[in-house]
């Protein structure tokens, strides 16, 4: 079989999950096209070294790889040492920002923008084991961690997500946007 | 085993990622302690939130298209001796080649069987109705988990009954089903969703006695099955042992009804 003939049959079945993943890392459309699109010719470029075992999990982590490329990059100032923890610490500034917390949308207080707005290492392990169902190993090995972190950093990325404002704000804030207009 | 070890389990276990004895420990442990159970109860309640409401973004169309000209053009051979060539010529040049590359690819693609060239058609032709059905969103007609409000839609508007059967239990749940026309003959599609994927399967009695296929088609797995006297065609963005067994499970005898 032909590299290309290789690409088409082994890569392409995983755009989706490749475009799913690059879309949940870079939070908008057009760059999570691009990085994608990078994440393709290096693919096609090294095809060669993928023997059997999991395409999927193989075209993710070069996904990943792109992803970051493209973020130090275009968002240097954005990076924070990958010990996971450091982004722990830091709190999005969208949600803390008074103007962005009054145009709150129903939308974005949804889930989803939760997940948004946790921080990068807890969102990559959990979209790969929530949304792509990897088992640890292979999460293990698209991201380039141990086991034992990928373990804490999905714990973490859960503890978060339950207890982010965003997931519990919706009928305390409708209750107060209800008092504010009764008020004024 | 105590509250604070279980509590650092407690998303492993939830995953099922923790040894056998450490989780017979948690388990004998989620019994006993209700404040641990209503943990793992919350763990378990927002990976349900999580795969029912959180988007999992799907490769827009153009991103599509765009890999496969990329694949096109890195196929192209290019010429041994590039000379100065007028831009637009060039630029001629390497589109008929990419285009040329394009045909071909698509029709490289895939094992050699005796009726390569009618099956591979027919595999193209069912992945241009897959993805017009998906990009229209006219994806069915007849809206139904029941397989006995989907199958007697069908068998009025056929001249046949397809087997109709929902494995919701197995993980692809029966979502409706439409009329389609392929290979010049009208057929039964039943549409089912596995996780985030959809899937559409032709079924129409059998003509040939085909063996199963499966090909890769501009990124889409079509695979097919001969069972229960029909000829059944599966068509998904799924990986393709998964979409090989779906269809095989649905053309084996026991399913038909």
């Amino acid at each position: 079989m032909s590299e290309h003939t290789r690409f088409e049959a082994l890569v392409l079945p995983h755009l989706d999950a490749g475009y799913n993943l690059a879309r949940w890392l870079a939070r908008n459309p057009q760059d999570a096209e691009d990085v994608v699109q990078d994440a393709c010719m290096r693919a096609l470029k090294y095809i060669g070294s993928l023997r059997g075992g999991d395409a999927r999990a193989w075209f993710l982590a070069i996904v990943r790889h792109a992803f970051y490329d493209w973020y130090k990059r275009n968002r240097p100032a954005e990076m924070v040492p990958d010990d996971g923890i450091a982004g722990d610490l830091t709190i999005d500034p969208a949600a803390i920002d008074p103007e962005q917390a009054a145009l709150r949308s129903a939308e974005s207080r949804s889930l989803s923008k939760a997940i948004t707005q946790l921080p990068i290492a807890f969102r990559e392990v959990l979209i790969l084991r929530e949304l792509e169902d990897l088992s640890y190993k292979e999460i293990a090995h698209v991201a380039g961690i141990p086991i034992g972190t990928v373990m804490s950093r999905l714990a973490r990325a859960r503890g978060l997500l339950q207890r982010s404002p965003l997931l519990h704000a919706f009928g305390a804030e409708s209750a107060e946007v209800n008092h504010e207009l009764s008020s004024s | 085993m105590n509250c604070h070890r279980v509590e650092a389990l407690v998303s492993p276990y939830a995953d099922g990622e923790v040894g056998h004895f450490l989780r017979l420990s948690i388990e004998r442990h989620l019994r006993t302690c209700a404040g641990c159970a209503a943990k793992h109860r919350d763990l378990l309640a927002l990976r349900e939130r999580l795969r029912a409401e959180a988007t999992y973004f799907k490769a827009p169309p153009e991103l599509r298209t765009r890999v496969l000209a990329l694949l096109a053009d890195a196929r192209a051979p290019t010429p041994l001796h590039p000379g100065p060539q007028p831009d637009r010529w060039r630029w001629l040049v390497g589109g008929a080649l990419a285009g040329c590359a394009a045909t071909v690819l698509a029709w490289v693609v895939g094992g050699a069987v005796v009726d390569w060239r009618a099956n591979q058609g027919l595999a193209a032709e069912a992945v241009a109705i897959h993805t017009r059905a998906v990009l229209s969103e006219h994806l069915i007609e007849v809206a139904s988990s029941d397989q006995h409000t989907v199958k007697p839609w069908l068998s009025a508007r056929l001249d046949y009954s397809p087997p109709v059967r929902d494995l919701t239990s197995e993980g692809f749940a029966l979502i409706g089903g439409r009329l389609d026309t392929l290979d010049k003959r009208r057929v039964a599609t039943l549409v089912y969703r596995h996780r985030q994927h959809t899937i559409d399967v032709f079924v129409w009695p059998e003509s040939t006695n085909a063996p199963s296929t499966l090909r890769i088609v501009r990124g889409f797995t079509v695979a097919r099955a001969n069972g229960s006297g029909m000829d059944w065609l599966a068509i998904s963005d799924v990986s393709p042992d998964v979409l090989t067994a779906f269809v095989e499970r649905l053309a084996r005898a026991d399913v038909s009804q």
